[in-house]
């Protein structure tokens, strides 16, 4: 799987990597039991202080997406389905994507095919090996 | 010594000459540090453009050559460092003017055809390539053997203290440091990043792969060159006479080295040719932003403070665009100005022997001395000084000073114009020095002195 790192954006490097990764897992290029790069590897390859990756695999380790293992390193882990998924967080994220796309004159016919097919083009694919 | 200093002067010239001819091989989609993609390489004004600084670059070789010829005039054979400094920055100042002409000719051909390519500041990075890094590297254990052998020159000195005499231990610890450095190289042109051919990722993995072989192959390569270079140094140090000798280990170090850097990009063309084969269309490649500035690497955002010199494997240089870097850099600058500056004062300054009262007190830049009367054992005069090494001095083309080791002797302060053959000797009753070697800028001075001395000694 490939990552694309801006360097020059708005977004912080470690979110980038760490919504990077979380894509790459819900459309199936990693694997369950796949492994990650080391922290310094990953580091090296990029360019920045191990501690930026550290933080993205941090954070993918609390939400769950990977586990960490001083032998095998990070792993992308089983997933996991949780009751409290769809919850308010989600939810406020979700309105503010649509209240954005209503502020840029998207209609409401517009902006569901196109959420349609996002949705297929990520529930489309085989996530479980 | 004029001889020593033009087979010096060949050798950097010859240097600088083959360090521009490698940065115009196309690799990395560069040429001469300007992007281009692999057909935009081929079009025919890039070519005549690469064939013209080729012969530029040969031009500047040999003007620079044959200006070494003016040392032999009398007149600036007086000022011979002085003469061999100016001449390298004039080398240096040509050959950096000679790339800045170019890289502005293939920028123009580049907006005439209107070549863009895109510009956005992504890194790719291939998550299995970046798995795989460092497993398929030759093994570290050779660049640290390397390092373990270069103290074999120092733990051979330990045991003959008579050696020592004329090669300090000090000095044979330079070779482990720089053998030390060969490590850090290994390292870091192992871990250097993966580049990215594509979305496949066999194709970027066997790039890596091949990459990291050959990179870590002409890392390996350059430490044993480095040993090898170190032992024969050493050995012309100890055995040979003649000054000329010890040039030989230095070219054979500068003629692997740039052998090993062509071999190292010969590699990595072909291996980028036969990647890219077959690929359909123009390669996706990006307009990278010059980081080069005055000649040295700046870039505020690269966050490394040593990076690879702009031909890989050539060795290391600076981020200018960093704290660290620019303090490092300007303390180098410093340092080189400090000696540059002292090798001046001292080719210029001329001795000052004052015979005062009770002692004789010798002015010469950084290595002055005074002797009392009292620790004169005997005074002679010679024609000539048998051979020996300076340990800690000045040894130009006209005057030789400081701490000297001779055949004979042993342990000396000079204070000598080489190019006058009479020399007053003053036998001290120590023993470090055990001798005090003067003259005058011609033989009527020496003579002059010698008498002065004589009257002095006698009081």
């Amino acid at each position: 799987m490939v990552l694309k790192i801006d360097m020059a954006g708005d977004i912080p490097i470690y979110q980038q990597i760490r919504n990077q990764i979380v894509f790459g897992i819900a459309t199936g290029r990693l694997k369950v039991g796949d492994h990650l790069p080391t922290v310094r590897q990953l580091a090296g390859e990029i360019g920045v202080n191990p501690m930026t990756v550290s933080k993205a695999y941090s954070l993918l380790k609390e939400e769950g997406m990977i586990v960490m293992d001083r032998r095998h390193g990070a792993q992308v882990n089983r997933l996991r389905v949780r009751e409290n998924a769809l919850n308010a967080d989600f939810d406020q994220r979700a309105v503010l994507f649509i209240s954005e796309a209503r502020m840029k004159g998207v209609s409401e016919e517009e902006l569901k095919t196109r959420i349609l097919h996002l949705i297929g083009s990520i529930y489309g694919q085989e996530v479980f090996s | 010594m004029i001889l020593l200093f033009l087979v010096i002067l060949w050798l950097v010239f010859g240097i600088m000459a083959a360090y521009s001819l490698l940065y115009r091989q196309y690799r990395d989609h560069q040429i001469l540090g300007i992007t281009l993609s692999g057909i935009h390489a081929q079009h025919s004004g890039i070519k005549k453009t690469v064939s013209s600084f080729t012969r530029t670059c040969y031009a500047v070789l040999l003007l620079s050559a044959g200006c070494c010829f003016l040392l032999l005039i009398p007149l600036i054979r007086n000022y011979a460092e002085f003469a061999m400094l100016l001449l390298i920055i004039m080398n240096l100042l040509a050959n950096w003017l000679v790339i800045g002409y170019y890289q502005k000719k293939l920028r123009h051909i580049k907006e005439e055809n209107n070549w863009t390519y895109s510009r956005d500041n992504t890194i790719t990075v291939d998550l299995n390539v970046a798995r795989e890094k460092g497993k398929s590297s030759i093994s570290s254990v050779w660049v640290w053997l390397f390092l373990l052998l270069s103290f074999v020159p120092a733990a051979v000195l330990l045991f003959h203290s008579e050696t020592q005499q004329i090669y300090p231990i000090g000095l044979s610890l330079i070779g482990p440091f720089c053998q030390l450095f060969s490590v850090f190289l290994y390292y870091r042109i192992r871990n250097q990043r993966s580049r990215i051919l594509n979305g496949e990722t066999e194709d970027n993995l066997l790039l890596t792969r091949q990459e990291e072989r050959i990179n870590s192959i002409s890392a390996t390569l350059s430490a044993l060159v480095m040993l090898v270079f170190w032992f024969l140094f050493n050995l012309s140090m100890v055995h040979a006479q003649n000054g000329l000798l010890i040039i030989a280990p230095m070219i054979f170090l500068i003629v692997a080295l740039l052998g090993i850097a062509r071999w190292q990009q010969n590699k990595t063309r072909n291996l980028e040719e036969t990647l890219l084969d077959g690929q359909p269309g123009e390669e996706k490649i990006q307009e990278r932003q010059s980081t080069w500035k005055w000649g040295c690497y700046y870039d505020p955002n690269d966050p490394r403070v040593f990076v690879p010199k702009r031909i890989a494997g050539m060795g290391w240089t600076v981020n200018i665009g960093r704290p660290a870097g620019k303090l490092f850099y300007f303390g180098i600058l410093l340092l080189v100005f400090f000696i540059l500056g002292f090798v001046a004062y001292g080719g210029m300054k001329d001795y000052q022997i004052i015979v005062q009262e009770h002692e004789m007190r010798i002015d010469a830049a950084m290595y002055d001395m005074t002797v009392e009367r009292d620790q004169v054992a005997s005074l002679s005069v010679t024609d000539q000084l048998p051979n020996g090494t300076r340990t800690n001095g000045y040894g130009g083309a006209n005057k030789s000073f400081g701490h000297f080791s001779l055949n004979g002797y042993g342990k000396c302060m000079l204070y000598v114009y080489n190019n006058v053959d009479q020399y007053i000797v003053v036998q001290l009753k120590e023993k470090d020095p055990g001798y005090v070697i003067i003259n005058g800028k011609t033989i009527e001075e020496t003579e002059a002195l010698y008498q002065e001395i004589s009257r002095w000694l006698s009081e």
